[in-house]
């Protein structure tokens, strides 16, 4: 599978269509010799999308350059059309999670929301605080010094000051480290809510399976290129190259597997009492022959499971190619 | 100039531990004043509170020390801990941050170093003739001067304090010390310029070593460029690159 995008990204919008949420061309950044991130592009609307990618591939390079924090060596940022570098009035339509955890220890959570609402000139800074931290469920401990915070509470508090000006536009690297399971179900509920009123989200994070359970889209970043953009299961269907791996339960097993090896999609099969594991190069196939093939068996088929489609799986293969 | 930010710099840099300590170091030209005063014979008061208390103590020590800590504190603190995300992250104007911070950092350095030298200088002369005064508006100028220069400082380099260390001691300390045509670029020998040229004493009392008209005209001069330097370098300021 070669990398794409989610959409080709130079054109320059058309009058009275207003251009895409975030939008890189060609975008690349190196530092001296090495590069950081390799001829990238894509575009993205609203929704959320996760970042992924080894330490060391880029996807933090990337978030910064969105960001308007780090200025690409070749290619253009663009969010709504304009340039992200050097652009601060961009940060209206904008909020940011940055992964460090520093907050300003001498502010209580209150006060740190609070004057990132004075800072986005917010006409009521009080109530748009109050808001915000409601919405992180932060309340209990808004009073309190920041700098007292546990490593979750902090997480929260740089996002409710992220979004107190109710962004259209959110990234957060790392969001969810050091909260626990239950911060991180109320926030990813937070950030759906977000996305279905339209906002885009970019998130990075080295949790595949936070990834798997919020983002919609995945961008793959390896070695700074994006080696695949879009839903993380068309992506793994796509990979023509290898194998696909189903499990097959149904109430004749054995025979399923002799009716399935002579076809010529099916590259291999194992069988044991309570399952079928079959691998076929051509998905898009075996998901039609398949139920073929049980009907002129006769075979009832009880559970068809991609058995290699976590993001993990389809992470690992994009990584070693 | 943003309040949200003069605030938040007013809270940053006069941390009770900081404050205490340079409170504390801005009373020693008050303390040895006292001991001039206690213990000092035959001494012409001018002379001694001009050359020894100004010009040897205060000019050259508490000054460039108060400014280089607030200074460097005001936005450099920020760079090092993460935090100036969260200010340049949102719609305001470089040249807004370094401004509102640069107002704070120079107010707090100015009223330090004043109290001190209205303090030590009424001590060790009694408050009579023009020197106390002079010197009081020549310190709080270059006090401005000196916080224009280690703010731009803390945002060209992440080593901003060893950088004003070596500034103010190595070279304005030694080098301009020595070769006296280097004399236009130690913002201490304009503060002293300065100061001779308001208080227009005895030369046999107090001499500076750079005309004050030109002091003054390169402290203006340094001071622009720094906060041009300043603004310029923030609005290409990287992430990751003074940290």
């Amino acid at each position: 599978m070669t990398a794409e995008t989610v959409a080709p990204a130079n054109r320059p919008p058309l009058p009275g269509v207003e251009a895409p949420a975030v939008e890189l061309t060609n975008v690349s950044r190196w530092y001296g010799n090495i590069v950081a991130v390799n001829d990238i592009s894509f575009s993205l609307g609203a929704g959320i999308t996760g970042l992924l990618g080894p330490n060391g591939a880029g996807k933090s390079t990337l978030l910064h350059m969105l960001a308007g924090f780090l200025a690409p060596s070749a290619g253009e940022v663009r969010m709504f059309g304009e340039p992200t570098w050097k652009n601060p009035d961009l940060y209206r339509r904008m909020g940011l999670v940055p992964e460090r955890e520093a907050v300003y220890p001498f502010l209580s959570g209150f006060e740190f929301v609070r004057l990132s609402a004075r800072l986005h000139h917010l006409p009521d800074p009080d109530a748009a605080a109050r808001r915000a931290i409601a919405r992180v469920e932060l309340e209990g401990a808004q009073d309190r010094a920041s700098g007292g915070y546990s490593k979750g509470m902090k997480q929260r508090v740089k996002v409710a000051a992220a979004i107190v000006h109710e962004p259209e536009i959110l990234l957060l690297d790392e969001p969810f480290n050091g909260a626990d399971p239950r911060q991180r179900l109320q926030m990813m509920d937070m950030l759906r809510g977000m996305a279905r009123d339209g906002c885009t989200i970019v998130f990075s994070s080295h949790i595949l399976e936070e990834v798997e359970r919020l983002a919609e889209n995945v961008l793959v970043v390896v070695t700074g290129r994006l080696a695949a953009s879009g839903d993380f299961r068309q992506i793994r269907r796509l990979m023509t190259d290898r194998p696909h791996t189903f499990t097959l339960r149904s109430n004749d097993n054995r025979r399923l597997a002799a009716a399935l090896v002579s076809r010529p999609i099916v590259s291999g099969i194992e069988v044991d009492n309570e399952r079928i594991s079959v691998r076929t190069s051509d998905f898009a196939s075996f998901a039609q022959e398949l139920p073929r093939a049980a009907r002129e068996e006769a075979i009832t088929l009880f559970e068809v499971t991609p058995a290699d489609e976590s993001l993990e799986s389809v992470f690992s293969y994009l990584v070693k190619r | 100039m943003n309040r949200a930010i003069m605030e938040l710099t007013v809270r940053q840099i006069l941390g009770a531990k900081r404050t205490l300590l340079l409170v504390a170091f801005a009373l020693i030209p008050v303390l040895v004043a006292i001991l001039f005063r206690t213990t000092g014979r035959d001494t012409k008061l001018d002379e001694w509170t001009a050359n020894t208390l100004y010009a040897g103590l205060i000019a050259t020590t508490l000054l460039p020390l108060v400014a280089l800590v607030f200074g460097t504190a005001a936005l450099g603190s920020e760079f090092e801990d993460g935090t100036a995300v969260y200010i340049l992250a949102r719609p305001i104007p470089r040249w807004t941050i370094v401004v509102s911070k640069l107002t704070v950092a120079a107010t707090a350095t100015v009223a330090l170093v004043l109290f001190s030298s209205i303090l030590s200088g009424i001590v060790a002369s009694g408050g009579a003739g023009s020197i106390v005064s002079g010197f009081s508006i020549a310190l709080a100028a270059g006090a401005v001067v000196y916080c224009c220069l280690f703010v731009c400082l803390s945002i060209v380099t992440s080593r901003a304090l060893i950088a004003g260390l070596i500034y103010v001691f190595l070279w304005e300390g030694v080098i301009t010390s020595l070769f006296s045509g280097l004399q236009v670029f130690s913002v201490r020998q304009y503060v002293l310029g300065l100061a001779d040229r308001i208080i227009s004493t005895n030369p046999a009392t107090f001499s500076a070593r750079l005309n004050g008209i030109e002091g003054g005209i390169l402290m203006v001069a340094v001071a622009a460029v720094a906060v041009i330097i300043a603004v310029r370098r923030l609005k290409v300021w990287e992430i990751g690159e003074s940290s």
